[in-house]
């Protein structure tokens, strides 16, 4: 007995799966990235027990209830604040953020430099279909045909709540994550779900916060952006590319020639708020609560 | 020269301490250190503190005003009228000289203005500037010429000597101070700063010879034991580390900032951690992670802060997350008065959600009580696994006050329910479990086979998403009974009853005329009002709720049965608090509220209460 080696249990990606059954369209994008997330926790061997999945509001934010792990499905654009309080309070837990485009893009935006600041250890997963799909087709922060000008008379997209054309210019998720300086940022498409597995395996390994954004075409109320569409228009990131140099990052990203999927930035050795924290912590000084109060006694 | 007798006999017939100072003047020139080396001389010298501060908005400018009540027996307020008046400036003397008594006395520094005179009360020039200079020309062969340039004229020095003794105070503590406040910079500096002390007693003395007026005698009391002296923000910070607060999130705002100040220093001596959030929203997420995580967690604000969590607090209640949230009230809708006091968050407390969730909220009554409120209010989350708000507000956050250590002794925690892991192997898991109390065992990410999703979707027992109309019912039904449970479980120990000052059994009150039901920070000055009109013959009773949701209604309506009129004051516009009491109670009250950014006086309570007991 006393030789006993320790088991490590070895989970499979069906070990992943919940007993919910997902509530997505059929030909969701989605499916694809949830089976490619399976694929990465077990390959990264994550205990469920041990293991958070964290979502705002949307079609995809549903995705909690779709694995066995632990989840907190939040409110709308929240997932990363959630999130980085639950690695701060308890670090050796995996924590996972999952979501879409409105929710991290649009509503959730202004926490994305902030996390980005804090560099957290967590992996953020955006499933990004270019439009609102659980409100039923409003246009989205990345909802990409360009328009130059409603005055232009040219056929802009008509969503439910731009009927005369959106006004405003699309976000670019990776030159925008590039430039917050997120620690790892990466594109994946759910039709390529092996490569955005293996992209999913890197940010959970990544030690700090990792931003996949993976195209996850909705076919339900996007006919523009479909995965014929992005078939067309990715490809792999060259071989050469150095993610660890931020200006070739940055010229992959704002190359017209189409989307490159692959890793396009990675930074080394940032440092990471939880580590930060848990110096903290163990370099002060213990105090007793007497202690504490005797500071004001007089 | 009548009144002038007048001001002598009152010192005579008060043999107790029992003085109220006042101190006026520009923003950034000395007020604040001036009041608080003021505070810190009545301290040493035994007496009790109680302080009242209100600041500008502006980061430097405008007019700050610091009182000090110093009394020989416990300070239940800021007092009523001024007895001394120290004027730094014009706009200081014309923005709160009012509450000067007619026969009051006013210093104001004759350097940078002189009062329009005034027949009854008495004055007293203090050229502080000059004297000052004067102190640091003295000391100027003595020090180097780099020491001399950094060197600042020691006014406040010269405006506690004076201060001093204009109430016949002893100068020996403040002499001890400034020894061990400067004695690392050299026996020229200690010389000079003590010298300036007695420029300003000697200043004022001169005068007094000439018109024989003194403020109240300070008596001192030397056999004090030691005792604490902080204001409510502080002794919050320290109820929630007391109470296992092991993460604070919170995003800067008057007059609530100064709790994060204190926890983020001191947490990570306790093994916790504090985050500056990017905003509330991100604050209050940031705890709900944290709390869903396992550990205990709050956050801070004020009015526009609480205003932009609302939605996270419906979360919380909805998920059933333990977690406090502090509202340090301030005054006005909107941007508002922030350096201004308020009690008119307590509709945002009750209300400030869409649709409907459980949460708890309480209110603090006293500095000492802001410490034993945050402890209630880490056990009362846990217990209830509810967001909990607590509503402090400006002028006890910002109140100093000599307060007994709290005996820890009775420091009582509770933990949150969790599953056992045998429980969890045989039956399985249900996050959400219907149980007569309402309360389901909690279980935190790492218990193996207790995954759930925390989720502020409609959900059944196993936390799994659900529309039907039965299970709305029954969902929401299970949720708001954690708050019977907790009006049932500490309903009777959130009241607290006084006849006059002091504490009192319920049982002990009876036919009483005019009853007084309050909550928060008002305790104090309508313990003491309600002294002056039992004094004069009056039958006044006091009862202080502690718990604003759920409310205890049965005591309440005990309490109101014994009185023949009931009067519910508060600090806000339209009478919040009397139209919560409306909407649970059957009672029937007569109200006083007003929201003009400032804490009541003892004498404002006093006249209603008297003027209810003789119609």
């Amino acid at each position: 007995m006393a030789q006993a080696a320790e088991i490590v249990q070895v989970f499979q990606p069906k070990d992943y799966k919940s007993d919910l059954k997902p509530i997505w369209c059929a030909g969701c994008g989605d499916f694809g990235v949830l089976n490619a997330l399976y694929k990465a926790m077990a390959a990264c061997n994550l205990d469920p027990n041990n293991t958070v999945v964290v979502s705002g509001i949307g079609c995809s934010s549903r995705l909690p209830g779709f694995v066995s792990t632990y989840g907190f499905h939040g409110v709308h654009g929240r997932a990363l604040p959630i999130a980085t309080g639950i690695k701060l309070a308890r670090p050796e837990l995996n924590v996972i953020v999952v979501g879409g485009d409105g929710d991290g893009y649009s509503i959730g935006a202004g926490h994305l430099p902030h996390c980005a600041r804090r560099n957290p250890d967590i992996t953020y997963l955006i499933m990004n279909n270019n439009v609102y799909g659980l409100t039923k087709g409003q246009v989205s922060p990345t909802s990409t045909i360009p328009l130059i000008s409603l005055q232009s008379k040219q056929d802009p997209k008509r969503w439910k709540t731009t009927p005369y054309g959106s006004t405003e210019d699309p976000i670019d998720p990776i030159v925008q994550a590039i430039a917050h300086d997120i620690s790892f940022v990466a594109r994946g498409f759910s039709y390529k779900p092996n490569q955005l597995a293996d992209l999913l395996t890197q940010g959970i390994r990544h030690k700090g916060f990792a931003l996949i954004d993976a195209f996850s075409p909705c076919p339900t109320f996007n006919q523009d952006q479909t995965d014929e569409f992005y078939k067309e228009r990715t490809y792999d990131v060259p071989l050469d590319h150095d993610p660890t140099n931020k200006l070739k990052a940055f010229e992959l990203a704002l190359s017209d020639e189409g989307f490159p999927i692959g890793l396009i930035y990675k930074k080394e050795r940032k440092v990471s708020v939880q580590d930060e924290l848990a110096f903290l912590r163990e370099s002060a000084v213990p105090q007793s609560l007497d202690q504490m109060f005797a500071h004001f006694m007089s | 020269m009548t009144q002038e007798i007048k001001v002598n006999e009152a010192v005579e017939v008060s043999n107790s301490t029992d003085v109220v100072l006042r101190l006026a003047g520009e923003s950034g020139e000395g007020v604040v250190s001036l009041g608080d080396l003021t505070v810190q001389m009545l301290v040493q010298m035994g007496l009790d503190i109680y302080t009242f501060q209100t600041f500008p908005a502006e980061i430097k400018g405008g007019t700050v005003m610091y009182q000090i009540r110093a009394t020989e027996s416990t300070t239940l307020s800021h007092g009523d009228a001024v007895d001394v008046f120290v004027a730094l400036n014009r706009d200081g003397f014309s923005l709160f000289g009012d509450s000067l008594r007619e026969n009051g006395i006013l210093v104001y520094d004759s350097d940078v203005f002189t009062p329009d005179s005034d027949a009854g009360r008495t004055e007293y020039a203090l050229p502080i500037s000059t004297l000052a200079l004067n102190e640091k020309q003295a000391v100027r062969s003595r020090v180097s010429p780099e020491q001399l340039k950094r060197l600042p004229p020691p006014k406040n020095i010269v405006g506690l000597g004076a201060l001093l003794r204009l109430v016949n105070a002893p100068l020996e503590p403040a002499e001890q101070y400034v020894k061990d406040l400067f004695a690392r910079k050299g026996d020229a500096i200690v010389e000079m700063n003590i010298s300036a002390l007695h420029s300003g007693a000697r200043h004022i003395s001169e005068q007094i010879e000439s018109t024989g007026k003194r403020a109240p005698k300070v008596t001192p009391r030397f056999d004090m034991p030691k005792r604490l002296t902080l204001n409510g923000n502080q002794m919050l910070a320290m109820g929630a580390i007391s109470a296992g607060c092991r993460f604070y999130s919170g995003y800067p705002i008057t007059p609530a900032t100064e709790i994060m100040e204190f926890l983020a220093k001191e947490l990570p001596r306790f093994g916790g951690s504090a985050v500056q959030a990017e905003d509330e929203i991100s604050a209050l997420g940031m705890c709900l992670g944290s709390s869903y995580a396992g550990v205990k967690t709050m956050t801070a604000s004020s009015g526009p802060g609480i205003s932009l969590m609302v939605e996270m607090i419906n979360l919380a209640g909805q998920s059933e997350l333990p977690v406090v949230i502090v509202d340090v009230q301030r005054g006005g809708a909107s941007t508002g008065m922030p350096t201004k006091t308020s009690q008119g968050d307590l509709n945002l407390a009750l209300y400030g959600v869409h649709n409907e969730s459980p949460r708890i909220v309480i209110a603090p009554t006293s500095v000492t009580d802001c410490f034993w409120t945050a402890v209630d209010a880490f056990n009362l989350a846990e217990a209830y696994q509810c967001p909990v708000i607590l509503l402090s507000d400006q002028a006890l956050a910002t109140r100093k006050s000599t307060i007994e250590h709290p005996d820890l002794t009775q420091l009582e925690i509770i933990e949150r329910l969790k599953p056992e892991a045998e429980d969890i192997l045989k039956n399985g898991y249900l996050r959400f479990l219907d149980t007569p109390s309402g309360i389901s065992p909690m279980s935190i990410p790492g218990m193996p086979g207790a995954q759930y999703v925390n989720t502020g979707i409609e959900h059944d027992e196993a936390g799994d998403p659900g529309y039907t109309p039965e299970l709305a019912t029954v969902s929401k039904e299970k949720r708001f009974r954690k708050l019977e449970t907790c009006r049932i479980e500490q309903g009777s120990k959130f009241v607290r009853y006084f006849v006059g000052r002091d504490e009192a059994m319920i049982e002990s009150i009876q036919d009483t005329d005019v009853g007084v039901i309050a909550f928060g920070s008002t305790e104090g000055v309508i313990r003491e009002a309600s002294q002056r009109a039992i004094n004069e013959g009056f039958s006044v009773a006091h009862m202080h709720v502690r718990l604003l949701n759920p409310l205890p209604i049965a005591q309440i309506e005990q309490f109101a049965s014994k009185c023949k009129t009931v009067l519910i004051p508060e600090l806000n516009f339209s009478g919040q608090f009397a139209n919560w009491l409306r909407v649970n109670t059957e009672i029937e009250f007569e109200t006083h509220h007003k929201d003009e950014g400032l804490p009541f006086i003892p004498n404002e309570i006093y006249q209603k209460i008297t003027s209810l007991a003789v119609s």
